[in-house]
């Protein structure tokens, strides 16, 4: 039995890293910008669906498809903030809120007229690596390991480039850093852009995982908000280390019960988190 | 005037079933009237700044509770109608208590909302061996039956359906003019200033609560009794819950009339596209609609009917609107 | 001596409050000039109008001879026109050494920024002794500190202070103002809005008093400390 377990560890563990991108991006575009981008999971979709035409239909290489992928995702976040998120950027939170959760709605049922509500999966063989009991996909690794590249790059990007600190700067005083002679709007943009390729980069890893459905973003979103309010919303290191709490949890309930009880657990792990220390694990107390 | 045309406009949508109109137009109204009076109660909480993307939580657990007991007991809907209102009642009353006790307020209680909703679908979906799953059941068919709330004639439901409604604008209603609602209103502009005053906010927080799940318990049997068949999907979940909180913003969440015309226009803009571009196009009408929603929250915050209100009274108040060099972004 | 900065005439409106009326104001090239008046006159409104994040509904405002109230404030940042806002503002989750850092942020101002920040370690040695700490860990004085030395990395010409002085210790204050008196003989132009008026006057070359949203009184800083009003109402005498 404990060999279950381990698998369910170990591929808990993967799946944390490619986790951890994802709430990397959230977080990121809601300490900066200030706004939940619910319809982040809804993005990921989209740019497996891109991967997928690109590749399945194309003949394009996954290699190829993946890289523009990441171009496509990423003028996607770019137009997602032109066109929503600024003209929203003086409205109420909740204004805010259901703008993009709408934005669900127009991306799940986007991708059910253009590619119908069927499973689209790309076929890539990768090996299964053995690890002693252990049985590790390939593509599981290179999500994580790939997720954990990137993210030692944007936290590179973020603390020695003068870009970087501009978003941060932005992300704690936004006015302050105007009197810095920092263009707001352009750092908006700029992380909006960054969300969106990375979107894009996650749908590269995803896609010799699983396969892309409309709802498939459904899940992937509720997942990000668990993994972001967990760890402190606008928190980088919070969403870290919430990704690898949350897959580890997730992967042992599915192995233990089912998949529907594993989400269930995340839900209501959430929902306490929520009631009972909404600044999360590493968040800082705000006032509400 | 105004008084005269209510009653015209009354008159036309009592006698409309008897004028010999299609089951189609009949079946239209009558999703729209129960939608609409969902999507009115939810703008009981909704118009108080407790924006619930959940309440597919409650529309599921009134319908399934009353679709079970009915299938596996013949417990009478009617009957199944209170038991399920109360059962979403006794969750909001619960959920609203932690929440309300513990201050979460704004996008966090619409997350918690949301996780809700998501979490009952999944519980529906986990216990498959009962409730069918993903795939549902469908209620056993006796007839037609007042008792057993079930018409081969579609006239029935559009009577029924209409009451219902009218009875939530009513509730509204009194919503509006109570005391209830100053206190709210109170809450909604300074929560603290409001509490010193007294005024006993988690009080009259739950109160809008709970009459809103029971309201949505209600429409979700009243639903399920008219198409005869329940699935975690429609009725519970991410999808629905979205759903009613969009239909009643779009037409304006703080007025009377405002949910039901954001239904009207949905279910109507559905209802096309599902008739002259066939079921895989309906896809394209929720697109459509999800632009619309997008762009009417940046444009008509107040949403088509609130703003169109608020445009008729300061007409008819004569007053201009002051301009205000608002905050550089 | 010629003209940094011309303010004339400007209005701003808090929604339907009107905070300033009319307001005219000058900053020849290397002068110190001080703004003073009791809490609420719109002292801090007139700096925010200035760097730009307050619009001006009437009025104009120039800088080396070029209308910047339209602009918004990163562009004015890059044209030399620096704002220390009130309360020892820094950035609360950067390093002593990114605060700086953030601060030669403007163009021209990055390729010097080692250069400067050496100079700026001399000048300050409390924060080099600091430069790894998170500066939200930093003392009141500390941040003030901060904030100037940080807004000297942007290479500016015109430096406007917003009571740097306020709530803090009077050993720190004397420290402080002993930093402003270095940098105004650096050459820098300064304005500085004060509370502590004795001590800012004797910084300055001119000296302006705002109450209720209009200028009372404006002169060299002679005629502002002989002025009776001033003496009886700021100085205490």
């Amino acid at each position: 039995m404990e060999i279950v377990f381990l698998n369910a560890l170990v591929n808990g563990i993967l799946l944390g890293g490619v986790l951890a991108l994802l709430a990397f991006g959230l977080n990121l575009i809601f300490g900066v910008v200030k706004v939940i981008h619910m319809a982040y999971g809804q993005c990921v979709m989209l740019g497996m669906y891109v991967i997928y035409t690109l590749k399945v239909i194309y003949g394009v290489p996954l290699l190829v498809a993946s890289a523009v992928s990441v171009v496509i995702m990423g003028v996607w976040g770019t137009l997602l903030h032109l066109l929503v998120i600024r003209p929203l950027l003086g409205a109420e939170r909740l204004n805010q809120l259901l703008a993009l959760a709408g934005l669900i709605v127009v991306f799940e049922n986007l991708a059910h007229v253009i590619w119908g509500a069927d499973l689209r999966g790309v076929r890539v063989d990768l090996p299964i690596v053995s690890l002693g009991n252990v049985f590790l996909k390939t593509s599981n690794l290179l999500a994580f390991g790939g997720a954990l590249v990137v993210l030692g790059i944007l936290y590179g990007v973020l603390h020695k480039t003068y870009v970087g600190l501009a978003i941060r700067a932005v992300a704690q005083d936004r006015e302050c850093a105007t009197l810095m002679g920092i263009n707001p709007g352009r750092i908006y943009l700029l992380t909006l852009t960054i969300g969106g390729a990375l979107t894009g980069l996650i749908a590269a890893f995803f896609s010799p995982i699983y396969s892309v459905h409309p709802h498939f973003g459904g899940s992937f979103t509720l997942m990000a908000f668990i993994i972001v309010v967990l760890g402190g919303m606008g928190n980088l290191a919070g969403g870290f280390i919430g990704a690898f709490i949350i897959g580890v949890v997730t992967s042992f309930a599915a192995v233990i019960t089912s998949t529907e009880v594993a989400e269930i657990v995340a839900l209501t792990i959430f929902i306490l988190v929520v009631l009972v220390r909404p600044q999360g694990l590493l968040g800082a107390r705000r006032a509400r | 005037m105004k008084a005269v045309a209510k009653i015209i406009l009354l008159g036309l949508v009592i006698g409309f079933p008897l004028v010999g109109v299609s089951p189609y137009l009949l079946h239209v109204a009558t999703l729209i009237f129960i939608w609409a009076f969902i999507a009115t109660g939810w703008s009981y909480m909704g118009r108080f700044g407790l924006v619930s993307l959940g309440h597919g939580a409650f529309i599921g657990i009134g319908a399934y509770t009353a679709g079970l007991l009915f299938n596996h007991f013949s417990l009478s809907p009617w009957a199944g109608m209170i038991v399920g209102g109360i059962l979403a009642g006794v969750m909001a009353l619960v959920i609203g208590w932690a929440c309300f006790r513990f201050g979460v307020m704004g996008d966090y209680f619409a997350l918690l909302t949301l996780a809700l909703g998501e979490i009952v679908s999944l519980v529906l979906v986990a216990f498959r061996d009962y409730t069918g799953g993903s795939l549902g059941f469908t209620l056993k068919r006796v007839g037609s039956s007042w008792f057993y709330l079930q018409f081969e004639d579609k006239a029935y439901f559009y009577y029924i359906a209409l009451s219902f409604l009218l009875a939530a604008l009513f509730l509204w209603r009194c919503i509006d003019r109570s005391r209830m609602q100053k206190a709210l209103r109170a809450i909604g502009e300074d929560e603290i200033a409001a509490a010193t005053l007294g005024v006993r906010i988690v009080k009259y927080k739950l109160r809008v609560t709970i009459m809103s799940a029971f309201v949505a318990a209600i429409g979700g049997v009243l639903y399920a009794q008219y198409v005869t068949y329940l699935n975690p999907h429609t009725l519970a979940g991410v999808g629905p819950s979205l759903d009613i909180a969009f239909k009643a913003i779009l037409g304006g969440m703080y007025s009377l009339w405002g949910p039901t015309v954001g239904t009207t226009i949905i279910v109507v803009l559905e209802e096309y596209i599902r008739v002259n571009y066939g079921a895989k196009y309906v896809g394209i009408s929720q697109i459509a609609y999800g632009v619309a929603l997008v762009l009417l929250i940046i444009f008509m915050p107040k949403g088509i009917f609130g703003t169109m209100e608020e445009k008729i009274r300061r007409v008819l108040s004569g007053r201009s609107r002051s301009r205000d060099p608002g905050q550089k972004h | 001596m010629s003209l940094m900065l011309e303010v004339r005439g400007i209005d701003v409106f808090y929604g339907e409050f009107q905070a300033l009326f009319d307001l005219s104001l000058e900053v020849r090239t290397g002068e110190t000039v001080i703004v003073v008046g009791p809490n609420g006159a719109g002292k801090t409104t007139l700096l925010r109008c200035i760097s730009g994040l307050q619009p001006a509904s009437k009025g104009s405002i120039r800088f080396l001879d070029q209308p910047i109230h339209r602009l918004p404030p990163h562009r004015i940042v890059e044209l030399g026109l620096v704002h220390v806002p009130e309360g020892g503002r820094v950035f609360p989750n950067l390093s002593v050494m990114e605060n700086l850092k953030i601060g030669s942020y403007v163009r021209g101002a990055r390729k010097e920024f080692r250069k400067k920040l050496e100079e700026i370690y001399e000048l300050f040695p409390r924060l080099a002794e600091r430069r790894t700490q998170l500066a939200d860990t930093l003392s009141g004085g500390e941040r003030q500190m901060l904030a100037i030395a940080r807004s000297l990395m942007s290479k500016p010409k015109l430096i406007m202070l917003d009571e740097p002085s306020s709530g803090l210790a009077p050993m720190i204050v004397t420290l402080l103002l002993e930093f402003v008196a270095r940098i105004r003989s650096q050459g820098y132009s300064i304005l500085m809005v004060e509370q502590n008026v004795r001590k800012a006057l004797s910084l300055s070359d001119r000296a302006y008093l705002v109450e209720s949203g209009r200028i009372a009184l404006q002169g060299t800083r002679e005629e502002f400390s002989r002025e009776s009003y001033i003496r009886k109402a700021y100085l205490g005498l």
